[in-house]
């Protein structure tokens, strides 16, 4: 009978586990671990038993049951083996497990990404996320064994009291500051040459400063600050992770420039295009204005409407249909019954960038040259043809002559343009074909290619510093070709 | 002295914005209870994906009155580019749609030191969580930071027009198909002005399943390039050769003419995604959808890229908590059910995965299957970073300049050098 009792006994205390939820003795909150976050701590009155699991649940008023509350997330007891485990600030959130050896260990993660610990966890501290900011919750946590027996903690209340991090605003006062500088800069100018004008005794025009003073601050604001910022930029490190916060590195960008691979292939191609644009449209421009410019020429007005056309359009529609002709399946290839795909050929889509630009900028030409040639007088044509001058000599002693005075500022003009002419290559081959690892692509030109270097690889300061080197060449050649050809002499 | 009282107020004029404090927290106007949210989508203009998002902002607003949420349309490929670009000049939009490639590009940018997207963990609870494909919310992650909730999923498959294919007799794809039986097929159906098969046999993006299917990958456990691992260059070579050597894919076929092609029936079978999918049945063509071909070398399947789009929140946001909680609702079972069932959009909700009216849609259940052999797309800065050499790379075996192998040896030189060049 006695040893039945034992048994009996014996039998009740090793039994007693398996039908018992762990309960949980001490619970614990702590509001200020984070933005929208709560930090909870649980310890259980014994080692956990494998299948448990833990619920938390959120509440927005004290929690008896779990009827009128929501559950935040789940925590389980099983086998760890084979399951990842996380460090801390790995996953989305960080939960710890006391094994009962009194340090917290980071818990697995199964593969719906449930927080596993292992069986005979004492305690689990777990950092709760997604909990509105600043208002009062409660937080219970019921455990379930796996019988279905469960236990509901009492609910405790906190709130996470941390509040948004502060709202990121982009400095701007320096450039409001410097934009003002360069303004009352100006503004000092205008009043220290309208004193020295006094000085001097200039003061048959006194407002002469005045008059031009909102002009020069209109430049100084819109222009001069703006290239000053870009020369500025192009020293320093600003990318697309430091722009706000870059600093000054000397002449790198441009030794980044200098060395990047294809620098001279793309100045060359630029010239090439640039000469042969503006050649072409010199060229075709004046041929046609002086064909509108005959006296025998009928239905002029038709004709100068249809050689405006390409001028009208929109030019992005116009490349856009252009790049379609020349597709495989485009026309051109229908017409010849050719399989030619010219913009995948670096040759081919040089040369179609460059025709289709031609045909782009000869209205433009045309009608300037054409405005040009009404202007020259007739009675020195008509004494030129009373005289037995061919029409050869006199165009080229009578006509070219007295057009230089146009000619030579449209072109330098043409040229500044079609060097900088971005959108035709951009929509006709985006700089392609590319067969230059890290360097220009085949019909690049410099300015499409600072494009791809600030807008695609997201180096601004090495972009500014290309832009500071198509200035330098601009303003040499631009230069060079007033000094050569007294241009600034022809016009005045 | 009005001449000198004019100086003093230009000084003060143009000195005074200088000298303000620019904290724009004390504009908070504390007064004003009602909250406004602004959205950028990059879903097509007049599309039937606009109408379901408008119309689920609407929901939205009617269930949660001191919200007014504004939307604007920006298009999907510039908008990690027009979001950079307003989160520098401090005009971020509170939400804004973006792929998970696009997270890559975005993820290591910093304004004044400050992320440009805020990390959602800390907004979601594990059950919030729980609701979607581990897969999915893994790719939205960057260099730890959960920065976009997914609410939609997408990666290629092989669509065909079973017309042509009753007219030249050819047998429809199927699951057991390898790529030799594709060529097989493709070259049977190319007669006259039709082409077997369309695709843009020079884009990476497409190259990406091959490359996997021939036994290849982007990058190793590491993240290290290996654009020239084994079996790369015969994807390549693959690819290029439908339209060089067998004339099966028509020459310069990009992905618009890939679209007109098979919209002309002109193309029996393309490699396309299911968003393209509304426009085919609108063109009446009666569109099919067979999962990508085995590689028989290696027997392994095409695998293509899976990319992943969601919702994230800007760091700028001054009303985070309602932003996630928006981002939430348009990433939920609801939304994205009627998303998947109007416009074939693939959903990454688990539930929705076992739910009666998304697995017996044909379409959406077929593009599924395919998504569950694809290849989750890393979200990393590198990622982000692997099509230009790609291109280039491309470009120079298409001119025959180099071979396949040289051009994949080099670009992956080029993208290990771009990768240093950043650290």
């Amino acid at each position: 009978m006695k040893r039945v009792f034992v048994i009996t006994i014996l039998s009740f205390l090793f039994l007693l586990p398996i039908g018992h939820a762990s309960e949980i003795i001490g619970i614990e909150a702590d509001g200020d671990v984070g933005y929208r976050q709560v930090g909870l701590i649980w310890t259980t009155d014994s080692p956990t038993e494998e299948g448990t699991l833990f619920e938390i649940w959120v509440s927005n008023a004290s929690i008896v049951d779990t009827a009128n509350a929501t559950k935040h997330s789940e925590v389980r007891v099983g086998n760890v083996s084979g399951i990842i485990q996380p460090d801390i600030g790995e996953w989305y959130d960080d939960c710890l497990f006391d094994s009962g050896e009194g340090d917290w260990t980071p818990v697995h993660r199964d593969l719906d990404g449930t927080a596993v610990v292992s069986v005979g966890a004492i305690g689990v501290n777990c950092t709760l996320t997604g909990l509105p900011s600043g208002i009062e919750i409660y937080l219970a946590v019921k455990s379930t064994t796996p019988n279905g027996e469960s236990f509901l903690s009492s609910s405790i209340s906190s709130s996470s009291t941390m509040s948004d991090e502060e709202i990121i605003v982009i400095e701007t006062s320096p450039y409001v500051f410097a934009i003002g500088s360069i303004a009352l800069s100006v503004l000092i100018l205008l009043f220290v040459l309208r004193w020295m004008d006094y000085r001097d005794g200039r003061t048959t025009s006194r407002f002469a400063h005045l008059y031009i003073a909102p002009a020069i601050l209109a430049l100084s604001v819109l222009t001069f600050y703006p290239v000053l910022y870009g020369i500025w930029l192009s020293f320093t490190n600003a990318d697309q992770s430091h722009l706000g916060d870059q600093s000054f590195i000397g002449i790198d960008n441009f030794i980044t420039v200098i060395s990047t691979s294809g620098f001279f292939r793309v100045t060359g191609f630029t010239l090439i295009w640039s000469v042969v644009n503006v050649a072409a449209h010199i060229g075709f421009g004046l041929l046609l204005a002086m064909a509108l410019n005959s006296d025998d020429l009928k239905g002029k007005t038709a004709y100068r409407t249809a050689l405006l056309l390409p001028w009208a359009i929109p030019s992005y529609i116009s490349v856009l249909v252009w790049r379609g002709l020349y597709e495989p399946a485009g026309a051109l290839n229908d017409f010849l019954g050719t399989n030619m795909n010219l913009l995948a050929d670096a040759n081919g889509a040089r040369i179609v960038v460059i025709l289709v630009n031609i045909w782009l900028g000869i209205p433009f030409m045309m009608m300037s040259i054409s405005g040009a040639l009404q202007a020259l007088p007739k009675d020195m044509y008509e004494a030129a043809e009373v005289d037995g001058i061919n029409k050869f000599s006199r165009f080229r002693y009578l006509t070219l002559p007295n057009l230089k005075s146009a000619l030579v500022p449209l072109s330098l003009l043409g040229f500044i343009w079609t060097f900088n002419m971005f959108n035709v290559i951009y929509l006709m081959t985006d700089g392609g074909p590319n067969l230059d690892f890290d360097g220009p692509g085949s019909t690049d030109i410099l300015i499409t290619y600072v494009y791809d270097v600030a807008f695609r690889d997201g180096a601004y300061g090495v972009a500014a510093a290309w832009s500071v080197v198509i200035f330098v060449m601009l303003v040499v050649f631009s230069w060079t070709y007033m000094k050569k050809t007294n241009a600034t002499e022809a016009v005045t | 002295m009005a001449r000198q009282i004019i100086c003093f107020c230009i000084v003060v004029v143009l000195f005074l914005p200088g000298c303000i404090s620019s904290d724009q927290s004390s504009m908070v106007d504390d007064s004003d209870s009602s909250i406004e949210l602004v959205v950028w989508h990059s879903f097509a203009a007049e599309s039937k994906e606009q109408a379901t998002f408008e119309s689920r902002i609407e929901v939205f607003m009617a269930s949660n009155p001191g919200v007014e949420v504004k939307i604007s349309a920006i298009p999907y490929p510039e908008a990690d580019q027009q979001f950079m670009i307003a989160a520098q000049g401090g005009e971020a939009p509170d939400i804004v749609r973006l792929s998970s490639d696009q997270l890559g590009k975005i993820g290591d940018i910093r304004v004044g030191g400050q992320p440009l997207l805020e990390d959602l963990r800390t907004h979601l609870t594990p059950i919030d969580r729980a609701k979607f494909d581990p897969r999915a919310l893994n790719a939205m992650r960057y260099d730890g930071d959960l920065l976009g909730i997914p609410a939609s999923q997408d990666c290629l498959s092989l669509l065909y027009n079973p017309l042509l294919f009753d007219a030249a007799g050819v047998d429809y794809p199927n699951e057991n198909w390898t790529l030799d039986d594709m060529l097989l097929a493709s070259s049977s159906l190319t007669s006259g002005d039709v082409n077997g098969l369309a695709l843009p046999v020079k884009n990476a993006y497409w190259w990406f399943g091959f490359q996997s299917g021939f036994g290849g990958s982007l990058f190793d456990q590491n993240g290290t390039p290996t654009l020239d691992s084994n079996g790369s260059a015969d994807a390549m070579d693959w690819l290029l050769d439908l339209e060089l050597e067998h004339g099966v894919v028509e020459t310069g076929t990009q992905t618009e003419s890939m679209k007109t092609q098979f919209l002309s029936s002109k193309a029996a079978m393309i490699v396309d995604g299911p968003w393209n999918w509304a426009t085919y049945e609108a063109g009446r063509i009666p569109v099919q959808q067979s999962i990508l071909p085995i590689v028989s070398d290696t027997e392994e399947r095409v695998a293509p890229l899976v990319t992943y789009k969601g919702w994230s929140v800007s760091k700028q946001s001054l009303n985070k908590e309602w932003s996630t909680k928006l981002a939430l609702f348009l990433s939920s079972s609801e939304v994205q059910k009627e998303f998947a069932i109007e416009t074939y959009t693939m959903p990454t909700h688990v539930d929705l995965y076992a739910d009666p009216d998304i697995s017996e849609n044909v379409v959406i259940s077929g593009f599924l299957n395919q998504l569950m052999e694809g290849t989750p797309a890393p979200t990393t800065r590198a990622m982000a970073m692997v099509y230009d050499p790609l291109v280039t790379a491309f470009e120079n075996v298409y001119a025959g300049e180099m071979t396949s192998s040289e051009a994949l040896l080099l670009a992956d030189q080029a993208l290990e050098s771009d990768l240093e060049g950043l650290e």
